[in-house]
């Protein structure tokens, strides 16, 4: 059965927590550095500024006519287009590639543009709370358990999906979160490749291959994280991350970890070491949340916990 | 669990913070007054010449010397977000892993897909270099899919022959179907241990280049717009690169990312110099229908066959012995036939739509073989068009998927432009990757060319960046020598910028009455969807006089004038995407007038390019390059011809 037979049009509110910036005054303007004294822009105050920025909060609605296939990507464009130029999200390659769109769907961190109406529509009603009085916020793993049963809805149910920017990071705009925090820490953990630079050589010394050899099935021990694409879903969605420096973060571990399991990289010891920082395995608290929407299928949770063995051993080895 | 967990510290351990202290944020902790090199474009061209220059001999010997060069990347987007990344089928390469190989079998097939347009001794350069870039890049990271005996594995490749098109040959590269994407993570990892510095989501709005006394033309530095805080900043620089991908968006079918907007080639015609076989545009034939959304061409490479409404298998009636592996222009317009004749089916999810798609049969593999090879064609199938591709026929449409022409470059990346019948060079000025022609790809590209061209001419862009820097005097930015010509450019540009912002008086008054209205109705997401449905009807796969003609009129009377009077529909500047989207959209419409007025010129149909009203190739008329500025003046420089004369392109 494929679900072009079942598509529909179907009438969404998209429910937008929405943030302005304040004009910045002269002299207070923001630097890409959180952590830059000296700023081209601006003035010497730079350092002892907040990381939440001042502006207006509001929550905005905006009713479109969506195909129940279609992605809440293909939503906010009609948006762009038809009704508010100046709603601000990233967006980039549209299918799940490029890791710019990822943001809070009814809370659940995951990307636009793989995200269907189908699967995240609910109903709008002040009525949709369990009998104690909550609403349910968390989703099912399944996406056709998250799926709503559209024959089941009375007819004229007014269906909403709510949308805000990427929980964990400071928000900058609409939907537009400030993940420099997370790439800063993914270049702390020396995320390249540190190969030995020996090539296979025939008995006689004569370079025999000149790529590094790996078999399939070294490859396939971290060909799979090598996917991750930094989109950032399983920061945002991680209880420790939530604050930033306390926790360097399971993108980044991850990162660390898909060099830690390629044959061709030899700073294994170095990677298990630096893993050992406050911020780094100890701080993971195994809560698997960074597992549930990785748009590439990356058990993270799973992948941490190898690491964090890993790096337990190194340390015991030290002792 | 019964590990003990230390309480998460509040702050960073201190050693972390050290190891990165010269790369830490986004953006450059000080903007220099003057740069040795600017880079613009953070993709495979991109990063390969920032990799090119830091690593070249000549940056070492000044590093020696106690010179820092001072370089900039810039890029529109944040990191790893640019378009390189959807990059699916492979590299090509005549390593020879799987069967004997030889790069002159290469240069050969580059030649043909191009239809004999492309230079020979540029074709040779990729041909010859492409496995020594291949290996540079598994060196680099890149987790390429492997042989049984840990090689680097190769597949077949549509128009990639052994023995001068003799049969097909296992020649391209490959990590499943994610090659791009492995080559922009494993580029953008060695930049970070190569501490380059990054100015991301800045977009650059002017190129200045100056002439002198003798016309030559001297690159001076950008203008660029800080989408972060709004401000507008002139940067001088010595040298600039551009490396900011092509122009898909032009078309509302097409398999770019919503950022490839032709900006750099925008910027080129803007400073008045030439784009290059601009009319050529490359439509993938395998467009998942009605998004555009590409499926790899290795969906074919493994044995997928498209197949018409009647269920014939009818690429062996065009292309006899390729089939489904002919040349992507072949199978665009055979594609097309077959809708023209009836014989196409419509999308299921709009059944009563147009019947402008056919079928990609990939039953045949098996669900095992499909999903070892092909996981993201699979993955995108069940995503966007809630198929089995096991079970269910794919709807597919050609969709634009890459500009052959740009930026006219030589062998070393630097731009140069076409007057009196000889290249002069514009100093300092330097492009690779799809912005760019250094002409490898003539017509039509063949496919898996277009990431070693980015990656093997980016490298060489870098390095040249670097012996130019090497050759010049240090900058001393005590000195007065500015020249004013950037500071004035971005003052003209901080103005633009406040008017977008903040609108004098309600933008198109002047016009009574209707004007008003429609141009703060108006928007650049609508102008750029309105000219993708324009190119598309008059300029994609197919075209002729009239309907250039009608479409450039269209852009003239209609669209260029909306671009004109658009504004922004807030005045707050930090993170203004709208600002962004009108600067944008006017660069679509300046490359698309240069598209328009080229495709018109050349009387003749070749490779990507079929005119209905010259549908044959004549090599006496247009063996040449066409040379298109911002006026629409087209001239035309030889195709350089070494080994191989034209033939017949049959597939």
């Amino acid at each position: 059965m494929t679900i072009a037979a079942t598509d529909r049009v179907l009438s969404v509110t998209l429910r937008i927590a929405r943030f302005t910036p304040k004009p910045e005054r002269a002299g207070r303007r923001r630097g890409g550095s959180p952590f830059g004294s000296k700023s081209p822009f601006g003035g010497s105050d730079a350092g002892a500024r907040s990381n939440r920025v001042r502006g207006k909060r509001w929550t905005q609605d905006y009713v479109v006519s969506a195909h129940a296939s279609d992605s809440v990507l293909d939503c906010l464009l009609a948006v762009k287009r038809e009704q508010d130029p100046s709603l601000a999200f990233r967006y980039s390659c549209g299918h799940g590639m490029c890791g710019s769109d990822a943001v809070a769907i009814n809370g659940t961190p995951t990307l636009l543009c793989t995200a269907k109406v189908r699967d995240w529509a609910k109903p709008d009603a002040p009525e949709y709370a369990n009998e104690d009085g909550f609403r349910p916020t968390g989703e099912p793993l399944d996406s056709s358990d998250r799926a709503i049963d559209l024959d089941a809805l009375a007819p004229g149910t007014p269906l909403v999906i709510e949308l805000a920017a990427l929980p964990g990071f400071p928000t900058r705009r609409d939907l537009i979160a400030d993940i420099d925090p997370m790439l800063d820490q993914i270049r702390r953990l020396k995320p390249y490749l540190q190969a030995s630079g020996d090539l296979k050589t025939t008995p006689n010394g004569k370079v025999d291959a000149f790529e590094y050899l790996q078999n399939p099935d070294q490859l396939k021990r971290y060909e799979l994280l090598s996917n991750c694409i930094a989109c950032g879903v399983c920061e945002g969605s991680c209880p420790v991350y939530a604050g930033g420096e306390a926790f360097v973060g399971p993108a980044a571990m991850i990162l660390s970890s898909r060099f830690l399991n390629d044959s061709r990289d030899g700073a294994g010891a170095e990677r298990l070491a630096a893993l050992m920082a406050p911020d780094g395995s100890a701080a993971c608290q195994s809560v698997r949340a960074c597992s549930m929407h990785c748009p590439k299928g990356i058990d993270v949770g799973e992948e941490l916990w190898q690491t964090i063995q890993k790096v337990d051993a190194a340390k015991a080895a030290l002792k | 669990m019964g590990r003990r967990r230390p309480r998460p510290h509040p702050t960073a351990p201190k050693a972390m913070v050290r190891a990165c202290a010269t790369i830490e944020g986004m953006s450059p902790k000080q903007l220099e007054k003057h740069y040795d090199a600017v880079i613009v474009g953070a993709g495979a061209a991109g990063l390969s010449a920032s990799l090119g220059l830091l690593r070249s001999k000549a940056f070492d010997r000044m590093r020696q010397e106690g010179r820092s060069p001072k370089i900039l990347v810039l890029s529109k987007l944040q990191p790893l977000r640019s378009h390189t990344g959807s990059a699916e089928g492979g590299i090509a390469a005549s390593l020879g892993n799987v069967e004997h190989d030889d790069w002159h079998w290469h240069l050969y097939d580059t030649i043909k897909g191009s239809d004999w347009l492309a230079d020979q001794d540029m074709a040779a350069i990729l041909a010859e270099n492409a496995p020594a870039t291949v290996i540079g890049l598994e060196h680099d990271g890149v987790a390429f899919s492997r042989t049984g005996d840990g090689h680097i594995a190769q597949r077949l490749f549509g128009g990639h022959t052994a023995e001068f098109g003799r049969q097909p040959v296992h020649r391209t590269a490959y990590a499943a179907d994610r090659i791009g994407h492995q080559i922009l993570h494993s580029l953008w990892q060695q930049c970070v241990k190569e501490g380059v510095e990054f100015a991301e989501e800045w977009y650059v709005s002017d190129l200045v280049v100056e002439r002198d006394g003798d016309g030559m033309g001297h690159a001076r530095g950008l203008v660029v717009l800080d989408t972060h805080t709004g401000k507008v900043h002139g940067i001088e620089a010595s040298n600039i690169m551009l490396a900011t991908g092509g122009a898909g968006r032009l078309f509302h079918t097409t398999s770019n990312s919503w950022d490839l907007t032709g900006d750099g080639m925008a910027l080129a015609l803007e400073a008045g110099l030439q784009l290059e076989d601009i009319e050529f545009v490359q439509f993938h034939p395998t467009g998942l229908a009605h998004t555009g959304i590409l499926l790899s061409e290795a969906a074919r490479g493994e044995g997928g066959r498209l197949l018409n409404a009647d269920g014939e298998h009818f690429m062996d009636r065009y292309a006899p012995g390729h089939g489904d592996l002919a040349a992507r222009d072949v199978v665009s317009r055979s594609i097309m036939a077959e809708v023209d004749a009836g014989r196409g089916v419509a999308d299921p999810k709009d059944p009563d739509g147009p019947r402008d798609c056919v079928w990609l049969d990939l039953r045949a593999l098996g669900r095992d073989v499909l999903e070892e090879r092909l996981p993201e064609v699979c993955e995108t199938v069940r995503q966007y068009a809630g198929l089995d591709p096991a079970e269910d026929l794919i709807p597919i449409k050609p969709t634009a998927h890459y500009t052959m022409g740009g930026i006219p470059i030589n062998a070393d990346g630097n731009v140069y432009e076409w007057a009196d019948g000889e290249r002069r060079p514009i100093e300092g000025l330097y492009a690779a990757g799809e912005c760019s022609c250094v002409s490898v790809h003539g017509a039509n590209r063949l496919g898996a060319n277009s990431l070693l061209d980015a990656c093997l001419f980016g490298t060489r862009a870098g390095a040249a960046l670097a012996a130019r820097i090497e050759a010049a005097q240090p900058h001393d930015d005590g000195a007065d020598d500015a020249s004013p010509a950037v500071a004035d450019a971005a003052d003209a540009r901080r103005h633009i910028i406040e008017t977008l912002l903040k609108p004098s008086s309600p933008a198109g008054s002047d016009s009574a009455g209707d004007g008003a209205s429609d141009a703060s109705d108006d928007n650049a997401y609508r102008l750029m969807a309105d000219l993708g449905a324009l190119m598309e009807r008059h300029a994609a796969v197919r075209c002729d006089h009239d309907g250039l003609a009608e479409a450039l009129g269209a852009i003239e009377r209609t669209l260029t004038p909306r671009g004109d009077r658009l504004v922004a529909h807030s005045d707050t500047a930090a993170y203004n995407q709208e600002v962004t989207a009108i600067l944008e959209v006017r660069h679509l419409l300046t490359v698309a007038q240069a598209m328009l007025a080229a495709s018109d010129a050349r009387h003749e149909s070749r490779g990507a390019l079929f005119r209905r009203d010259f549908p044959e190739r004549d090599d006496e008329g247009f063996l040449a390059h066409s040379m298109t500025d911002a006026r629409h003046a087209v001239s035309w420089q030889p195709v350089v011809i070494t080994d191989y004369p034209p033939k017949s392109r049959a597939y």
